[in-house]
């Protein structure tokens, strides 16, 4: 059985369909990138895995369970944790406490309404640790509002490594940082992945990225799955080529 | 000065008020605490959740009808009844609030007004319970348990309330440096993604309006034996207004500018009000001066004064970079 098992999921906004009949399943340990032209409905099916968007049709499997209807705090708590494409952090908390809160989500006392020297230590320790890991350190006690766009963008991903999640979101992690930055990002990113502990769905422009990192790929286009294998099969693939890479090579 | 022992000098001064005020400034002083308490109560939605309450009356008139209705009728101890009084405010809080978040920020602050003046109708026809517009009069500081009656003397009175503002804000800033309270912070600073790491916001919000209610319903609980009375305009919306605005003066998001915002807004409307009848135009242009010139409060003019300032900066800063 496959970790997340996506079945004929559909989205509409109006006259739109966002996302049409989409259906994938991604292994436990893989790294699949969701490419596709603008306004495929990338982001919108990372919504509708999350919760923050609500399906018009179509069901979503996260190890078994159903998360279809619930909300987005109980499908992070099942272990789901993302990014998202318009940064969103805390900006007036410090990098550290931004890292810090996302832990303490995973904490049983998160709630705790007195005291909080365990939950926070055992919380910051986590935080830390994800910074460190995204080569943050150094702006730990900064408060996250003034950070660089790189800086931010990184920082989004450390708060979603902090929760120690089974499956990781990530909508353009590299979008808005210059070429040395993302050169950077992707070294890190592939360190992070090398164990295959994590599973990993990455919304990706930047091809070099996508096949670099990714196990397997996955073409939107308007809304519908397109070409669906791994990266040769992918780049070989006319439909695609045509859709897509074409376009932009 | 750090803040227990900035709180230990502020409490013996107010604890040798009695010895050297005349009865007069201590009705003032006793009302002026009372008020402090009500505004640090909307504090730690208004500044700490960014809950917008515009009905926050609702829990001063519930605090202040309940435990006038207990103290006339049920013979019970003023030590039992106010706490009483306070407990229920914050339970019926919890559907007030269970309503309120099912909508978010201008229409949140809609419905906190529509319940408060819901409240504010059934006070004016439930005439059995609330006395309609005539209120409730000759509320009684019942003695006891065990025939305490210190409490029942203008000092001893003062001392009660003076002990609940006290504990009260001791509570408040156990709160909000809690894991929850720090929850809280990030629903104050984006919702949506503290929702999305995992927490339930919306419990976090109505475990938060029913706290504020509890202890908004505590002044009121203390109101309502304190003069005596308990009427319809204790729900009224421009009690609401002006909670709000001792928060805002004093400075939101402190718990300890509310309450000298709520001290300010007494001192200043009494002197206003010797010298002028439309003395509430001219507190109101007091107001806007604060909101635009010190945004911070009074309290964050007296405390560190960059600091709001700088806060300001970086959220400019930060909605800049993400457009
Ligand atoms: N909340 C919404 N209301 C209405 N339409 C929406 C909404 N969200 C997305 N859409 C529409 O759905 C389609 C897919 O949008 P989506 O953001 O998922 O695309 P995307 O693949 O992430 O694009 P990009 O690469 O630009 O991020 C677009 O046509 C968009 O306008
Ligand atoms: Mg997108």
């Amino acid at each position: 059985m496959a970790l997340l098992e996506i079945d004929e999921l559909t989205r509409r906004f109006g006259g739109i369909i966002a996302v049409d009949r989409v259906s994938m399943r991604v292994e436990a340990g893989e790294v699949r990138a969701v490419i596709g032209p603008n306004g495929a409905g990338k982001s919108t099916l990372f919504n509708l895995i999350t919760g923050v968007v609500k399906a018009s049709d179509g069901s979503v499997r996260f190890d078994g369970t159903m998360l279809s209807g619930m909300s987005p705090y109980s499908i992070c708590q099942h272990g789901i944790s993302r990014t998202f494409q318009i940064t969103a952090l805390f900006p007036e908390m410090t990098a550290r406490e931004n890292a810090r809160l996302a832990a303490q989500a995973r904490h049983v006392r998160r709630w705790q309404p007195y005291g909080g020297s365990t939950v926070f230590g055992d919380a910051a320790r986590r935080g830390d640790a994800a910074l460190e890991r995204l080569g943050l350190t150094h702006v730990a006690h900064r408060p996250a509002g003034l950070l660089s766009h790189g800086d931010q963008r990184l920082l989004e991903v450390a708060m979603a490594l902090a929760q120690q999640p089974r499956l990781l979101l990530l909508d353009e992690p590299t979008q808005g940082l210059s070429v040395e930055e993302t050169a950077q990002a992707v070294d890190t990113l592939a360190t992070l992945l090398a164990d295959r502990a994590m599973t990993v769905l990455l919304v990706e422009h930047d091809m070099e990225v996508v096949f670099r990192l990714a196990h397997m790929i996955t073409v939107l286009h308007r809304g519908a799955v397109i070409a669906d294998g791994e990266p040769d099969a992918v780049r070989a693939d006319a439909e695609v080529q045509r859709a897509y890479l074409g376009g932009l090579a | 000065m750090n803040f227990s022992r900035g709180l230990a000098a502020a409490a013996c001064v107010l604890a040798l008020a009695p010895a050297a005020l005349p009865p007069y400034a201590m009705t003032l002083l006793t009302e002026a605490l009372i008020l402090g308490l009500f505004a640090m109560s909307l504090d730690l939605m208004v500044g700490y959740t960014r809950l917008l309450s515009f009905g926050h009356a609702a829990a001063y008139g519930l605090g202040a009808y309940t435990c006038g209705n207990l103290l006339l009728h049920t013979g019970m101890p003023l030590l039992f009844a106010v706490p009483l009084a306070a407990l229920f405010s914050g339970i019926v809080a919890i559907g007030v609030a269970w309503v309120c978040t099912l909508a978010s920020g201008v229409s949140f602050s809609m419905l906190t007004l529509a319940f408060a003046q819901l409240f504010y109708a059934v006070a004016f026809k439930w005439t059995t319970v609330t006395g309609a517009s005539d209120g409730l009069a000759g509320i009684p500081r019942s003695p006891g348990p065990f025939g305490i009656a210190i409490f029942a003397g203008k000092a001893g009175f003062y001392y009660l309330v003076l002990a609940c503002l006290l504990g009260s804000l001791l509570f408040c800033r156990m709160l909000v440096h809690s894991p929850f309270g720090e929850v809280l912070r990030g629903i104050r600073e984006n919702e949506a993604k503290t929702l999305s790491l995992g927490y339930n916001t919306r419990r976090y919000k109505i475990a938060v309006v029913a706290i504020a209610f509890a202890l908004g319903g505590l002044a009121g609980a203390l109101y309502a034996p304190f003069a005596g009375f308990a009427n319809t305009e204790l729900l009224f919306w421009l009690f609401s207004g002006q909670v709000l605005i001792m928060v805002i003066v004093g400075g939101a998001g402190t718990l300890v500018g509310p309450i000298i915002g709520a001290a300010f807004f007494m001192l200043v409307s009494n002197l206003l009000s010797s010298w002028t009848d439309s003395w509430a135009l001219f507190f109101g242009l007091i107001f806007i001066g604060f909101v635009l010139f010190a945004p911070q409060g009074i309290w964050g003019l007296l405390s560190g004064t960059g600091r709001a300032e700088g806060r300001e900066r970086v959220r400019w800063r930060f909605l800049k970079s993400t457009s």
